[in-house]
């Protein structure tokens, strides 16, 4: 018997409704608009209003790839997501039964920015064991709810939004099978990118924590060294086990992290610049969802064509960071 | 002038849009407003250039052009004498 592979039959995003500007930002912080975007390439994002939840842009993207795979059913969802609605329990059975899948089987992945990428691997997985069918895959960050407000190396990067694929049960030599993975981590490297309250290591510390350890903290200069290099050196080896050179990638889609970062990967591997896909000037680095979201946008804009050959790499707090590749299917726009 | 510091100034124009003109031995890269996240990503770049393994830590934003080439040249050199 062949092994099932994972395709890609769906795609679906969601961005929260108000754009907040640089120089929205810069008036509380201290910066400037210029100097955000030197250091970023970043010109807006998206954050949530009150009341809004990760479940809430996570059912937004996930019913517009339902509705681009032409299906409203699947077995499996699966949520990557920094920013869960709640510690307990996940966010994909909220997810999953808001959008009248009850009964699916359903659980969040933990892998920060890396999470789509690493989703996706888990997905692929369950489709080959022939444990799932249909699976819906989410990236979601309300990552505003987070950020420190006083931090300007952070509170300017990150963005709230959302991005879903429809994976299907398919071949391997059919446009939109997805694979191979290359998956790695390094957890000497987890203060670099973190939340430090909040979970068992500092409620059972027997002390109160600080108002920054409530909030997201990120090591910029040590993740930027760390970020090209484990990315380069992933994308590589992804390559490798594709039989691809990096001259066979039409489009590389890297997790939107900051453009210095995406514009020194292509440099490394040798990929122009232009055949990069960046939406992060416009929703900045969105985590968990930035790879999907950056997908669907690129799809909805008629750049990815059938046939066109994709290298998504993601890098992310843990630390962790993965590859894989595809062909770009036929995918109707939701 | 090293060929370090050279190469040094080459990458700090193509790459970094940096004036040459402005760029001289006893300048600091403060004083050519690059932080420490413009000096990283240049010390990413030379590091693939090289094909060797320099510290992230190898220089400072404080630190003069020229002390930068010397101090990447002693990692280059150490690196060789290890391998």
């Amino acid at each position: 018997m062949v092994t099932p592979a994972a395709v890609l039959a769906g795609i679906g995003s969601c961005l929260p409704p108000r754009a907040v500007s640089n120089d929205e930002l810069a008036e509380t912080l201290g910066s400037s608009d210029e100097w955000i975007r030197s250091r970023t390439g970043i010109t807006q994002r998206y954050f949530a209003a009150p009341g809004t939840a990760t479940s809430d842009l996570a059912v937004g993207a996930g019913e517009q790839a339902l509705k681009s795979a032409g299906t409203a059913v699947v077995d499996t969802v699966v949520v990557a997501t920094t920013t869960p609605d709640r510690p307990c329990p996940g966010t994909a059975p909220t997810v999953a039964t808001r959008l009248g899948l009850t009964g699916a089987a359903a659980y969040d992945i933990g892998a920060v920015c890396t999470g789509f990428v690493y989703a996706l691997a888990t997905s692929a997985g369950l489709i080959a064991t022939g444990a799932a069918e249909r699976v819906l895959v989410i990236g979601a960050e309300t990552f505003s709810s987070i950020l420190n407000p006083a931090d300007r190396a952070t509170s300017v990067i990150f963005g709230d939004g959302a991005g879903a694929v429809v994976l299907r049960a398919g071949t391997a030599d059919e446009p939109g099978a997805i694979g191979p993975f290359d998956l790695g981590s390094d957890g000497e490297g987890r203060d670099l990118i973190t939340v430090r309250a909040g979970g068992s290591e500092q409620r059972l510390s027997g002390g109160e924590p600080t108002e920054d350890d409530r909030y997201f903290a990120m090591a910029g200069k040590e993740v930027f060294w760390r970020a090209v290099q484990r990315m380069a050196a992933s994308t590589r080896s992804v390559l490798d086990r594709a039989g691809w050179t990096s001259g066979d990638v039409d489009w590389l889609v890297s997790h939107q992290a900051n453009l210095r970062i995406l514009n020194r990967l292509a440099d490394d591997l040798g990929i122009p610049r232009e055949r990069s896909i960046t939406n992060i000037a416009l929703v900045g680095n969105t985590a968990g969802a930035s790879i999907p979201l950056a997908l669907d946008q690129a799809h909805a804009t008629g750049a990815l064509r059938k046939g066109d050959r994709l290298l998504l790499t993601a890098f992310g707090g843990g630390l962790t960071w993965g590859s894989t590749v595809l062909t770009w299917p036929e995918l109707d726009r939701a | 002038m090293t060929t370090m510091y050279d190469k040094l100034v080459d990458l700090m124009v193509s790459r970094f849009d940096v004036d040459r003109a402005e760029i001289k031995p006893g300048i600091t890269f403060e004083d050519l407003e690059m932080d420490s996240l413009f000096l990283v990503e240049l010390l990413v770049v030379i590091q693939t250039d090289l094909g060797v393994k320099i510290s992230e830590d190898t220089a400072s934003p404080r630190d003069t052009i020229e002390r930068a080439a010397e101090l990447i040249e002693e990692q280059v050199a150490s690196a060789a004498t290890s391998s």
